[in-house]
Order: C-alpha cells, then structure tokens, then sequence
C-alpha cells in the first residue's frame, strides 16, 4: 500500500512493523507527530502496546530503558533539547545496553525554527559511544527506524536515529508493508546486578563491552558511492537530497562523486581514508556539526566546517549548498537572484488566549518594576507584553527567580520577581526548583499558565487530565495539591478571564512576596481556545467592537494587550472580524471605553 | 513538477496537497512535499512545496516554480518570487471565495474548485484523475461540482 507520509509518521510505522512495543517521549516540535502516529496504529490494528507521553524525557527515557531490560522492544522521542534533558540515564544506557533493543529517536532543528538550539543529536551519540542513523528523505527514515531497531536488538544497544525538521515535516509516498504487526513480544527480565546495578569499580567492564560493540559496528559501517567525477562529496542526511537535487539541475554526475553515510557515527575510518586517498578536492557536507569530518583521519585536501569553509551555524539549505558549490569551483555560474522572505508576520498569542488576559493582569501590578522570568511554550509569547524578560529551558522560570531573588537580596534590595510557566511544563521541570524555594527561603511569585493541554505542541494531553491519549481513565494530578504539597502557603486559583479579580490575587500576592520568605504560587487556568471543546466553551459575545467615534487612535490597547485581531487602520483601530472570538477580553484595555460588546 | 501552495493556517492548504499527492500516487507518480509550519497556528503563512515525478529534495528553490496556488491573496505578491512565470500562479480570487460560500455553502470546497483551477493549467493529470479521488470524499457530488466549476 502506498501512503503518503511525513517522515514523523514514517518513523511511527517503521518502528511498529519492527515490533516496537513501548514508547514513550515528551512532545516537541519537529518530533510531536511520532508518538500520536503509534497510538493510532496501536487503537486502528489492535496492537497490544504501550504508547504513551511521559511526564519530561528524563523519565521517558528511564521508561523505555527498564522496559528493554524487561526484553520489549522500546523506542523513545524528543527533540534535541529534550535529549539533553534525558542524558543521564542516556549515557548510562549505552554503558549497560538494551537487551530488548531501544530506538532513541531524537529530532534536531537546524535554523533553528522552533528551539533555543542548533544543536546535532548525532554528537552526543558519538558521545555515548552508540550508533546513529541519518536519512535523507522520509522513504529512508522509514527503513532506517526498521535497520535501528535491529540493529539495537542485535547488540544490545540503544540506536539513535537522527531525524531534522525538514525530514520530519516532509511528506513522501511511501510504500508500507502488510499491516499484520506480528508479536514477537516476550516479557521477560533476568536479574544480573553485574550489568543492571553495577558498582562504579566494575563499570568498566560495562564500558569495555560497549567499545566492543561499537568497534564490530564500525567494521561493518560502510557508505554508499554515487556519481562518478573527481571532486569527492562526503555527507549524509537530508544534504544529501539537497545534493541529488543539485547535480540534476546542473549536470555534474561526471564532477562529482558522492559518499553518503547511513550511518554517519560509527565510521569505518580506514576504509574512508582509502576512498579519500587519491583525491585532492574533498568537501565534507553534513548538517548541524561536523561529525563525519571529525572521524576523517587525514583532513589535509578536507574543506569542511573545521576549516570554516562550510558556515558553523544556520540551516544548511539548498540555496546555502549551491553557494558552497560555487565558492569551489564545482558549479562555474550560478544564476543570479536574490531570496525574497514572505511577508513578516510577528508571532502572537491566539486571539482570546487566556494567557494574554494573565500577562495583561501581571502588568497593570507589577508595572516595568519587576524582573520577569518566562519558560517554553505559548506563553513565552509574553515577550510581546514585555511580561518575559528570560527564556531559557524548561522550568527556568523558577529556578531563574530563585536566582535573581537571591542575587538582589543579597547584594542589593529586594527586587520583586515573577515567573510565568504552563501546567505542563510545571510538571515537566517545575516542580523540583519550586521544592528548592521553599526549603531555601526564596521569595517571588510563580503564575501558573493552566490552558489544560500542551498547546504549543500540537494540544497533547498533561498529567492534570482524567483522561489518557486513548480516552481511557487516567489518574488526574492537581496542581494546586502538588503546590500546597511542598509547602507553599500563598495559593490562589482563578479563571484567567476575570482580570479584575485575577488583578487583586496578584496585588495580594505582591504584598506577600515582599515580606514572606516562601513563593506564592497563582494559578491562572482558562482553557486553550485553539482546541475544538476550548473555543466552543469560551465566553463570547455576540459582537466585540471599537466605537469609531470614540476611538483616538492613540493604540495603548494594541501596545498593551496587543491581540492580533485589533488592527490600526485610517488613524482608528478597528477589530479584524476573521480572526476575532469575540471574548471581550480586550475591552478593559481602552482608557477611553471605545472596545464595546453587544450582548 | 515543481509546485507550490502559499495559505493560512487552517485553510485547508495541507488538504489540498494531500489531495493532489494522491491523484499522482495513483498515476504511479513519485510526490513528494515539505511544509514550511512556521507559525502558522497563530494565523501565519503555510508555505507548501511540492515535487511531482521528479527530485530527491522536495525543497523548490525561488523562481524555479511551475506553478503556485495561492488561497491568500495577501500572499500575491510574495508568490511572483516563487514561479518561473506569473502565467504559473494561481489565484483563489475573493470573487471566488464569495461564489463558493453562496452556491455551496462551505469554504472548504474552496480546495475542490482551486483544484480545479489548478487542473485546467498544468497537462500532466487527466480531469477524470481528480474525480477518482474527489469522489472517495465525503460529499463526492458537491466536491466535483466545485472542481468542474473551477475548470471553467
Ligand atoms: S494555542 Fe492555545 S495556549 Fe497557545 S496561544 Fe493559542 S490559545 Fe493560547
Ligand atoms: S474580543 Fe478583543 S481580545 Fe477577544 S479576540 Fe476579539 S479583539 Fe481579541
């Protein structure tokens, strides 16, 4: 059958005909639709499975690891930031093994479009010393997931496969097997304390094994040749298609020869530097870091991102490729044209978010005389409020107002700080730096953004729901209980919508804060109004509008609440009707009364 | 052929270019496509490349585009850099937005019509390849009608 797949949704299916039983992860763009795709496959064919979102990577990957010990085969997903989350027990997995096998599919963003880094998932398996496979297309990342999970199985090692927003996001057809998943799956765990709870005397014993089984993969690690000319492409994943693409259009089958890496860590150095021998112009092309190029022996005919012939940071485009091509030789005239971007839009928060209503409120208290502290997901949006002064990984907002809270009062004077984070990532990481406040007597306010849902990703469900991924009952974890739990005494929940109200919490939770030594925590819930059940629930009006006689057009209501749906035009705002939920939301933001709302 | 689909989030862009890799699947025809998602959620352009029988990449360098549907007239402009001729875009008209709304009561079977818009300019899908996959829809009648229309 063919199907026309994303690469996220080639991997799901490669990894389920593998017999891939249990997979966990945390989601996060470009690897989201990975995990969605299995639960489908699994609620469609019946599967007996478990696939499931975990509460951070950290303990997704803890997760799949015992359940390979449990002889399952495992796969877990992220993006590469979340690997860095999941890294201790990623290291020490590669040390003990897999013995059921483990996919660790790991998605990288080079640009980056949607992450704090660009960093190359591929380096810290060269860093764990385990194998990892980079496809091209989204026909390749299917047949890689299958060759990953076997490989895994057959020495017991955990395999990355290194996807990149442009594979994940990409669709190809795609011919698929028979949909008979057979079930190889066998539960099963043999108690051995030498490997599963060694001592730190005998580790390296464990990691002597994991070089041996890393050294019989490099011998059979072997690249693949294409083209036939002098000037020697060495590269892997998704740059190679661009590459393909370019020798095409320009005729250079007889100029350039290609070696591509399936798997571009382990190398087989030796067989390389034979290939690489006879040649005097060798170009090293990869995306995100140079990871082939640092297992190159000889690098001296090399040109490559070592020697910063190939840019060190940014996507590595076709456009960029063909410049590259160009500066060395390989292409004599490129044709002239500049690159256009579309038409800017800045990013904003949905119409009728209720986070916008929250980050309103927190202004009108705390004015520019505070330090705010922002996380990941919508919410970092805040920016456009000038409600977010850092961002910086998941749960920093609060281990980040500890921190400026300690730093002003012991070197300065008491300086009013508030985090920002959502219900999910407060589960995620925003627990243990909460535990750190109180015990440590830091003093700020934590707002806690409830939306229900993990928005920015795709609306996947957080540990609050009474329902799982299946709609089957799940346990529903409060967070006001979580917080009252560790000991915050300062606890205030209210529908973000009802800004007066919501304005006197926080005026009360500023006094707190000032004189107490223990956070306050306010949580704000109003659901996302991006979801079908979030918009047909929300309060609305028959009709929002601006009173054009009454509008001065001075914009303080775009500047300060800055819904995307209020537009300045012929010197007066009026309300963009297309994208407008007519919550009303807005009005409070006019000094002049001229936002109205007919009932 | 290389191709593509400029439009909002929601709009339906993605639908179409599912669509249209089905007719050339059917047509034993290699498709491949990348969406640029941006920030498309909150409102912002979705920017749809596609390749039909032909290329490793699906990415289109600018003005190397056969054709260019465009659901956003917004977009217009932008589009010119994308096709190798402006006779290669293909506009879904406000005009044509009003008439779909009137006489079928959805915008949605906006993409049936541009479809069809589409299908009167390229020469590589025969009309009755739209129909088999149009009428594996849900209202089969209604979306080729609007198909039909948009041949016009
Ligand atoms: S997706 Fe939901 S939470 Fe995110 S900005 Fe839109 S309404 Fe707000
Ligand atoms: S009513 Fe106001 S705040 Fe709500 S969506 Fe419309 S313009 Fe935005």
């Amino acid at each position: 059958m063919k199907l026309f797949l994303s690469g996220n949704e080639a991997i799901a299916f490669g990894l389920v005909e593998a017999g891939v039983r249990f997979i966990s992860g945390y989601p996060g763009t470009p690897s989201s639709e990975i995990l969605p795709t299995a639960i489908e496959l699994k609620r469609k064919y019946k599967i007996n499975a478990y696939f499931e979102w975990s509460v951070n990577e950290k303990s997704a990957m803890e997760e799949v690891t015992a359940a390979s010990y449990a002889n399952i085969k495992s796969a877990v997903t992220f993006k590469q930031v979340g690997l860095n989350v999941a890294m201790d027990p990623f290291m020490n997995t590669a040390i003990v093994g897999t013995p059921g096998g483990l996919v660790v599919v790991s998605a990288d963003d080079p640009g980056p479009h949607s992450s704090q880094t660009e960093q190359d998932s591929r380096f810290l398996a060269f860093f764990a010393k385990i194998p990892v496979l980079d496809p091209s297309t989204p026909k390749e990342a299917y047949e890689f997931s299958k060759d990953a999970v076997n490989l895994s199985r057959e020495f017991e090692i955990p395999v990355m496969l290194r996807t990149t927003t442009r594979i994940s996001h990409s669709r190809e057809d795609i011919e698929t097997g028979e949909f008979n998943f057979k079930d190889d799956t066998a539960v099963n765990f043999n108690k051995n304390t030498d490997r599963f709870a060694a001592t730190p005397h005998f580790r390296y014993l464990l990691h002597k094994t994991l070089n041996e089984k890393i050294e019989k993969i490099r011998q059979k690690n072997d690249f693949k040749e294409y083209f036939d000319g002098d000037f020697l492409i060495i590269t892997s994943g998704v740059s190679f298609a661009y590459i393909c693409d370019i020798v095409e259009e320009y005729n250079l089958e007889g100029v350039v020869k290609v070696i591509k890496f399936d798997m571009p860590y382990p190398i087989n150095f030796d067989n390389l530097q034979k290939k690489i021998g006879g040649h005097s112009n060798i170009l090293v092309i990869e995306e995100s870091y140079p990871v082939i190029e640092m297992q190159v022996k000889n690098r001296e005919n090399v040109s490559g991102r070592l020697n910063g012939f190939v840019p060190n940071e940014g996507e590595l485009t076709l456009d960029v490729i063909k410049e590259l091509f160009f500066k060395c030789g390989i292409i004599k005239e490129r044709k002239e044209k500049s690159i256009v971007a579309p038409p800017f839009k800045r990013p904003s928060l949905c119409p009728g978010c209720g986070h916008r209503s929250a980050f309103y409120a927190i202004k009108k208290v705390f004015k520019n005389k505070a330090i705010y502290t922002g996380d990941i997901g919508c919410y970092t949006l805040g920016l456009n409020l000038k409600a977010v002064d850092t961002v910086h990984c998941m749960g920093a907002s609060v281990s980040f107002a500890f921190g400026f809270d300690k730093s002003f009062s012991t070197f300065g004077s008491k300086m009013p700080v508030v985090a920002t984070i959502g219900d999910s990532t407060f589960f995620h990481s925003g627990i243990t730096p909460l535990v750190n406040a109180i015990h440590n007597r830091a003093s700020f306010l934590l707002v806690i953004l409830d939306n229900a849902t993990v928005a920015m990703t795709g609306n996947q469900k957080t540990p609050q729901d009474k329902t799982d991924s299946y709609n089957n009952t799940a346990n529903a974890v409060g967070i006001e209980n979580v917080v009252k739990g560790v000991g915050v005494e300062f606890v205030e929940t209210e529908d973000a919508y009802n800004i007066d109200s919501v304005t006197d919490i926080l005026s009360k939770a500023k006094e707190y804060i000032l004189k107490s030594s223990k956070p306050a925590v306010v949580i704000l819930k109003h659901p996302c109004v991006y979801t079908k059940e979030g918009l047909k629930e929300n309060i609305r009006f028959e009709k929002v509008f601006v009173d054009k006689d009454m509008c001065e057009g001075c914009k303080v209501c775009i500047d300060n609440f800055e819904c995307p749906s209020l537009i300045f035009k012929d010197s007066v705002v009026e309300i963009d009707r297309s994208t407008c939920i007519n919550c009303g939301q807005c009005v409070v933001s006019c000094p002049l009364g001229a936002i109205k709302v007919k009932e | 052929m290389k191709l593509v689909i400029l439009g909002v989030g929601g709009m339906g862009a993605i639908s179409l270019s599912k669509i249209l890799a089905r007719v050339a699947i059917n047509k034993n025809l290699t498709v491949k496509s990348t969406e640029i998602h941006g920030m498309a959620k909150k409102g912002g352009l979705v920017e749809i490349y596609m390749k039909i029988g032909e290329g490793a990449s699906p990415y289109i360098p600018q003005k190397e585009a056969d054709f260019c549907i465009v659901l956003e007239r917004l977009y217009y402009d932008y589009a010119l850099n994308l096709v190798k001729s402006p006779e290669g875009i293909i506009l879904l008209k406000d005009d044509d937005k009003v008439k779909i709304l009137k006489e079928f009561g959805d915008i949605r079977f906006a993409n049936s019509f541009i479809l069809g818009k589409f299908f009167k300019k390229q020469n590589i899908f025969d009309r009755k390849d739209a129909v088999g996959v149009l009428s594996a829809f849900k209202m089969p009648d209604k979306n080729i009608k609007a198909f039909y229309e948009g041949v016009k």
